[in-house]
């Protein structure tokens, strides 16, 4: 709160109390009263107004500028009423009493948007467990009946069934996930084993190196994830006959962590793209001059890899390649790799 | 080979039936979930498909009074979707473990690895007079060897376990994948027509005899 501010709020008062003044000094010299008696019924008055004005003016201060403060350094502004201390004006309790209970109403909601978002999430796993069931025995039904194409539309189904599960995990603040020693052999191996089918249709070939490695991660989300980054390859490879879709996974070993490296051949991102992939709903040019681009993989991937702990970041060449490298730190945090060619926050290459 | 078959969904339980019988087995499938450890007990089968969940007990808490008396093999089969449920199974005594919902030639390559490894790793493979050696990578006949590459010995192997019967292309690729040798449709027939000729080296030019869009067959 500055002084003018202060000063332009008092202002109808004072003017009103000026004018008040300006009438007892025209009495006063209707009575023509000696010109010392005049100027001390002019001065005196003020000396009561202006201490009262600059005693009012500091103690409005101090509540709102701890206020203005303190709401600036909380990071959860609703919990601001609990930070201030006993108003000692009337308007100031209001104001501390009407933010307590505008603050216990907003937590109110957000704790039943919660309870919400829990239950709908559950929900959904539950959902997903049942469903698996049925996708279960359709498939067995689809290969004892030798129906391939069957099984092929059952498997697209399966995927996507898996992914609502992991897109509702990604966001949800519990720890459903068990991290330990994992074999990326396995890991792989599996991801590889549920789009055999698509990676062989379209016959991408596969090499893998220096896998013989574990890594402190949760199996199951790094399998999807691994599968996320083999849909995407499959959706940009090159369309140019003579040169054969190729995935390349490799790990090599740091002092401090693991990198494993996912390579593809395909039409790589452009410049201009690459910073925002793991941004929601971005698709971006290549996502846009092709169907099934939702945005959403990468972001998901990503999402899942924070809350593991990893480190995620993706290099580029359009029309060579793209890289995504996943970093499994040995001790807790995973700097970026190298920082020119880490995806830059967003907020930060705007600027 | 007598597989007891312990699920309780009416359609799975049929289908895997089907499955194991299309695949040379002998199915015993559990109806009666009240007493389901004592079919169990009783079953004399050489290797046990246990549904994770299922009415009354779960799969987990039965395997665990199962493993008191028995040790056949079990092969946990979990729907639930966290990893738990896997490290829970195994440290209840399961064998091996398949989610749901499996891949038909995934579950079949599972239940041969752990019917393997359970009926002792020590036999020897043969074929016709020839011996293979999967140390060496190699087959032998009396003074004569051919060596064999990594993907041909997982196909021979694959062919070999289920001589006289047909092994389709996407059962011999499941076997290559689960050996983290990632080939291609072409690869595969390169390697099946490499291993012809190797085995054609040996005299048996006719050995391994392609059936149109089923599969191959190891006479």
């Amino acid at each position: 709160m500055t002084a003018r501010a202060f000063l332009r709020d008092r202002l109808p008062a004072i003017l009103i109390r000026a004018f008040a003044h300006l009438l007892t000094v025209i009495f006063l010299l209707a009575f023509r009263i000696p010109h010392q008696a005049l100027a001390a019924a002019i001065l005196l008055p003020l000396c009561g107004a202006v201490p009262a004005e600059l005693w009012e003016y500091r103690r409005r201060k101090r509540f709102y500028d701890r206020l203005k403060n303190n709401a600036e350094g909380l990071e959860r502004k609703y919990l601001l009423s609990e930070t201030l201390p006993d108003p000692d004006f009337a308007e100031g309790r209001i104001l501390k009493e009407t933010l307590r209970d505008a603050g216990k109403s907003m937590a109110e909601e957000a704790a039943e948007c919660r309870r919400d978002a829990d239950a709908f999430r559950e929900y959904i796993e539950l959902w997903v467990h049942e469903i698996k069931l049925p996708l279960a025995a359709m498939r067995l039904l689809c290969y004892n009946g030798g129906c391939g194409r069957c099984g092929e539309q059952m498997n697209r189904m399966d995927d996507c069934v898996e992914n609502v599960l992991f897109y509702a995990r990604s966001g949800s603040p519990e720890k459903d996930y068990v991290i330990g020693p994992v074999s990326l052999k396995r890991v792989f191996s599996d991801a590889a084993q549920r789009h055999r089918e698509e990676l062989q249709s379209r016959g991408v070939s596969i090499r893998t190196e220096g896998l013989d490695t574990a890594v402190y991660t949760d199996a199951k989300w790094l399998a999807w994830i691994l599968g996320q980054l083999m849909s995407n390859s499959m959706k940009y490879f090159s369309p140019e006959k003579d040169r054969e879709p190729q995935i390349i996974v490799s790990a090599e070993e740091l002092p401090d962590r693991t990198v494993l490296r996912f390579r593809d051949n395909g039409i790589g991102i452009p410049a201009r793209d690459l910073p925002y992939i793991f941004e929601k709903s971005f698709t971006g040019q290549n996502g846009r001059a092709r169907p099934g681009s939702t945005g959403m993989g990468l972001y998901v991937a990503k999402k899942l890899c924070a809350r593991l702990g990893h480190g995620m970041e993706a290099e580029s060449e359009e029309g060579k390649y793209t890289e995504i490298r996943l970093l499994f730190g040995k001790s807790g945090y995973t700097a970026p790799l190298s920082a020119e060619n880490a995806p830059r926050d967003p907020n930060l290459s705007e600027m | 080979m007598k597989i007891l078959i312990v699920e309780d969904d009416p359609t799975l339980r049929e289908e895997l039936s089907t499955l194991l019988r299309s695949a040379g087995c002998e199915p015993l499938p559990v109806t009666d979930f009240t007493r389901t450890l004592d079919c169990m007990r009783q079953a004399d089968a050489d290797l046990i498909l246990l549904d994770i969940t299922l009415p009354g007990m779960d799969g987990e808490a039965l395997l665990r009074e199962y493993r008191r008396s028995a040790d056949t093999p079990v092969i946990m089969l979990t729907s639930r979707t966290s990893e738990v449920d896997e490290v829970l199974s195994m440290s209840a005594g399961a064998d091996d473990y398949v989610s749901k919902p499996y891949r038909p030639a995934v579950l079949l390559l599972r239940i041969s690895a752990v019917l393997k490894r359970a009926s002792g790793t020590g036999e020897v493979l043969r074929y016709r007079d020839a011996e293979l050696s999967p140390t060496r990578g190699s087959l032998i006949r009396a003074g004569q060897e051919v060596v064999l590459t990594k993907n041909e010995m997982i196909v021979f192997r694959t062919l070999l376990a289920r001589r006289g019967e047909i092994v389709s292309r996407d059962e011999l690729m499941t076997a290559l994948w689960d050996n983290d040798e990632y080939v291609n449709d072409n690869a595969l027939t390169v390697n099946v027509s490499r291993l012809r000729s190797k085995l054609a080296d040996f005299g048996w030019p006719d050995a391994v005899e392609t059936r149109k869009k089923q599969g191959y067959v190891l006479l």
